[in-house]
């Protein structure tokens, strides 16, 4: 079994002839698009599709990479969403870096599906949009400025090498005037014709906006109330739709008629299809929509009457399929001194604080063409379950719009679908906004996890052999993977995301157990890494415990010596150092320390905590990161101390239990998220390592539920090793 | 009935509705979100006469003839078209969040504790904001976002 490394992200070099696509002009008017072959999912998934020959996706002919330049500045269409990650910014400031422009010049814009699509960049998951774009997007920038720049030659009559590009200008040898990339379009004419050579990329010293920290290009609008989500899309003439839920997961519609719905005030129309699965309810505000679906007379049938403990029951690490074996496992635990410990993670949701919400407008006839505008991180899929629910051969313009949140649950977008459904059966316009309760029932969930972990170390601290076991819910299998895939491997590829002890073990073996559940579960920010890292992590701190070692010292003694565990033993000095570890604590608090690798970035955390009346209150987090290179500091730090504040969230409140198959919560009084009260202080250092930019969207969450476990032992010598912790 | 909101008079037509939808889909200030309808995430707040209000949880008929101020109505615009924004909107314009949706919880709770205590101390800080939540963790930026706040509104911005 190779196992699966993250991040060789398949790209194609932007050359001359990809370029050309899109470029083109009105008057005064560049465009230029960029196609790149990205694949879609998530690198490892992709990886072990290209090794097993499946090959990358053709380049397509539709850009995704697409600039238009005018008079009054640049416009860069982003195929990335922006869900609070800050993408659009980071992406600004790359394109901005090799253009020569100032961000204040350069605007940027949602790109839509009739524009930047069909690469398959169009997906905002799995922490890699920094990562795969940072490359492309360079040398598509350093294109535009050359072409630029060899038209700007031509009309000044001098040689281009005398043209230098700065704040959207050149600045002329020996001349005190300067002609603005503005003027350049304004004044050319005839066709464009791309440089021939390729553009030179900046040496890393000459940057002067990557790696320095720049404002959010978003955030202005969105103080003043002017950012528009998926539940803010409007046109004129809309109205409202509502759909009727079912009682338990998987349960079918056997009967349906419109019931007392018809009459109530505003119902324009009620839609049954029983075949689908769907009854809803057309009306003139959204609170008269749904108070007619109460009145749909319905009749559920099937389903799951799973209750939690048959989950519980589901979910036990023990046999599966191995996916490691190095070394003599059975040998290596009969020396040393050997522990053994269970851990769980329980069914937790993302929360994002936008419920799905998705506007449709559908043109009349068969094949009328279908407009929707919704908040999703995967376009494609929410066109994939558009088709299917009504028919392969319409046309779609999606436009995604910004997210209020998402965490891998707006990798489709069932509000988009209900939508498009009702407004295809009215022929109006239609508004469908999911309410906290269907947000959160009607779900799909992180799956739980058990994990069993036996070990032994020697008396000079060296881990000697770990034997490991853990079982989950499924988490990609269910949603996107190739039969092929799921025959070759029997294993989920997110489940094992963060699995592995990252240290130099001589006999370590690993199975994993995947378990398809009744109750829907899948993506969740870092996929299997929250879980596993908790697990590994503390198990760490177990080992060095048993060994009477510092767990700090036992962690660095045990680190690899490759690339990536020096990498892992920078963050954790630096982790250490910023949480003075060397020092003792303050009184009543001690400290624990957990790290991990995940998409290439590696990070380390040294909780700082307490117990207060019977709770544990988290007072310091101290993280450093390595994402490799860093683009935007300050868009860093707040995906880090975001990392934080969910996993502390996970760590200390989160767990959904099931009943009579349906979960039991259905809003925040009975689903408490962390408060701003109990977030700690975060202090995060960011590492460079490379000139290669990782993600920063998951990889930290991983360790912060072991350094709050390892430092609640440490105050108070109990180890909890069940999630949400109950002292 | 008729509204104030952000300093101009409204028409309402469904006087049955929750403030919130009727900002919202009847009078297209989408800036107030919806979070949970129960009044615990603070997305739908406005203030109501200065009062910090959840939306959600407000029928319109109970502040019929009092002053609705949502997000939309705090920045200024100049006779030159130029916006400034509010102290607590530039403040976290500085100090960003993530996705924003929980924005109109933090900024109004802001600008409320700010105009009855100029010079707020952390803790004041944290039991004001912290009726509020963000999904997204910027917690701490949002403490950072207040006090600055009232650093720019003592120096007069
Ligand atoms: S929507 Fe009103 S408090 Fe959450
Ligand atoms: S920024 Fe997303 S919920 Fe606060």
């Amino acid at each position: 079994m190779s196992t699966l490394k993250p991040n060789k992200v398949l790209r194609k070099k932007v050359t001359r002839r990809r370029v050309l696509i899109g470029l083109g002009t009105t008057a005064g008017v560049l465009v230029v698009g960029v196609p790149l072959a990205l694949n879609a999912g998530r690198p490892a998934l992709v990886e072990y599709v290209v090794e097993n020959g499946t090959g990358p996706q053709e380049a397509p002919f539709n850009p995704d990479l697409w600039f238009e330049v005018t008079a009054s500045g640049i416009t860069f269409y982003a195929p990335k969403m922006e869900m609070g990650q800050g993408i659009h910014t980071a992406l600004a400031q790359i394109a901005a870096e090799e253009l020569e422009v100032k961000p204040e010049q350069l605007t940027v814009k949602q790109a839509d599906t009739a524009r930047g699509y069909a690469g398959g960049t169009m997906f905002t998951f799995g922490s890699n949009s920094v990562n795969a774009l940072y490359t492309p997007l360079r040398e598509a920038a350093a294109t535009l400025r050359e072409l630029l720049r060899e038209e700007a030659a031509r009309q000044l009559g001098v040689p281009a090498k005398n043209l230098t590009a700065a704040g959207g200008q050149f600045f002329i040898a020996g001349r005190r005037d300067t002609l603005s990339y503005g003027k350049v379009v304004e004044g050319k004419q005839g066709e464009w014709t791309l440089p021939d050579k390729p553009a030179r990329l900046k040496a890393r010293k000459d940057f002067k906006r990557i790696g320095r920290a720049m404002p959010r290009v978003d955030f202005r609008d969105k103080v003043m109330g002017l950012s528009s989500y998926g539940y803010d899309a409007r046109v004129d003439g809309m109205l409202y739709g509502a759909v009727a839920r079912p009682p338990r997961y998987g349960a079918t519609l056997a009967a349906a008629t419109a019931g007392g719905a018809s009459a109530q005030p505003g119902v324009s129309k009620v839609v049954i299809d029983l075949k689908a699965n769907f009854a809803g309810v057309v009306a003139d505000s959204r609170t008269r929509a749904r108070n007619a679906v109460k009145k749909l007379d319905l009749r559920w049938e099937g389903g799951t009457n799973v209750n939690q403990a048959e989950i519980d029951a589901q979910v036990r690490a023990g046999a599966g399929v191995v996916v490691r074996r190095r070394g003599n496992v059975g040998a290596a635990l009969k020396q040393g001194t050997r522990i053994e410990a269970e851990y769980s993670t329980p069914l937790v949701a993302h929360a994002h604080l936008e419920p799905l919400a998705a506007l449709a407008q559908v043109a009349p006839g068969k094949n009328g063409k279908i407009e929707v505008w919704t908040a999703t991180q995967y376009p494609q899929k929410v066109m994939d379950d558009i088709h299917a629910a009504l028919g392969k051969d319409r046309e779609i313009l999606l436009h995604p719009t910004q997210l209020g949140g998402g965490f891998g649950r707006k990798a489709g977008q069932t509000a988009a679908v209900e939508a498009t459904r009702l407004s295809a059966a009215t022929g109006r316009p239609v508004h469908v906004g999911w309410t906290r309760e269907e947000d959160l029932q009607q779900a799909f969930f992180r799956p739980p996890s058990h994990h069993i972990l036996r070990g032994s170390v020697s008396s000079e601290g060296r881990i000697l052999g770990v034997e490991q076991f853990t079982a989950s819910g499924d988490i990609i299998w269910p949603a996107s993977m190739p039969e092929f895939v799921k025959d070759t491997i029997g294993f989920d590829p997110g489940g094992v995301l963060g699995l592995f002890m990252p240290y130099d073990i001589p006999a370590y073996h690993v199975t994993n157990r995947r378990e398809a559940l009744p109750v829907p579960t899948g993506f969740w920010r870092g996929l299997g890494v929250f879980p596993n890292t908790f697990a590994v992590e503390s198990f760490a701190d177990e080992l060095a415990h048993a060994a009477k070692m510092d767990p700090l010292d036992f962690r660095l003694n045990n680190l690899p010596d490759t690339e990536d565990g020096q990498r892992l033993r920078a963050v954790l000095e630096q982790a250490a150092k910023r949480a003075g570890w060397r020092t003792p604590p303050p009184a009543g608090r001690a400290r624990g320390i957990a790290c991990g690798l995940d998409v290439n970035t590696a990070s380390a955390q040294v909780a700082e905590v307490s117990v207060e009346n019977g709770q544990i209150r988290v007072h310091r987090m101290s993280v450093a990161v390595d994402p490799g290179m860093v683009i935007n500091p300050q868009g860093a730090k707040m995906q880090a101390e975001g990392s934080v504040v969910m996993g502390l969230s996970s760590t200390l409140h989160e767990v959904l239990t099931v009943k009579d198959g349906m979960i039991e919560s259905a809003n925040f009084d009975t689903y408490p998220l962390l408060t701003l009260r109990e977030t700690p202080q975060i202090d995060v250092d960011l590492l460079e390592s490379g000139d290669t930019p990782y993600g920063m969207g998951e990889p930290i969450i991983g360790p912060v539920g072991a350094a709050v476990a390892n430092a609640v032992f440490a105050l108070t010598g109990k180890r909890l090793r069940d999630l949400p912790m109950r002292l | 009935m008729q509204l104030q909101v952000n300093g101009k008079t409204r028409q309402v037509q469904r006087e049955d509705e929750l403030l919130l939808w009727v900002l919202r889909d009847e009078l297209g200030l989408t800036g107030t979100h919806y979070g949970c309808g129960i009044g615990i995430c603070g997305s739908c707040t406005v203030l109501v006469d200065g009062q910090v209000t959840r939306s959600c949880l407000t029928p319109v008929a109970s502040v019929a003839g009092k002053a609705v101020t949502t997000l939309e109505g705090l920045a200024r615009t100049g006779r030159d078209g130029a916006v400034t924004l509010h102290p607590v909107q530039q403040a976290f314009v500085e100090n960003p969040l993530q996705c924003g949706w929980c924005l109109p919880g933090h900024v109004m709770s802001a600008v409320a504790l700010l105009n009855a205590n100029p010079a707020p101390t952390p803790e004041q800080i944290d039991d004001s904001a912290g009726i509020n939540l963000c999904r997204c963790g910027g917690y701490n930026n949002v403490r950072k976002a207040v006090a600055r706040a009232a650093e720019l509104k003592r120096g007069g911005l």
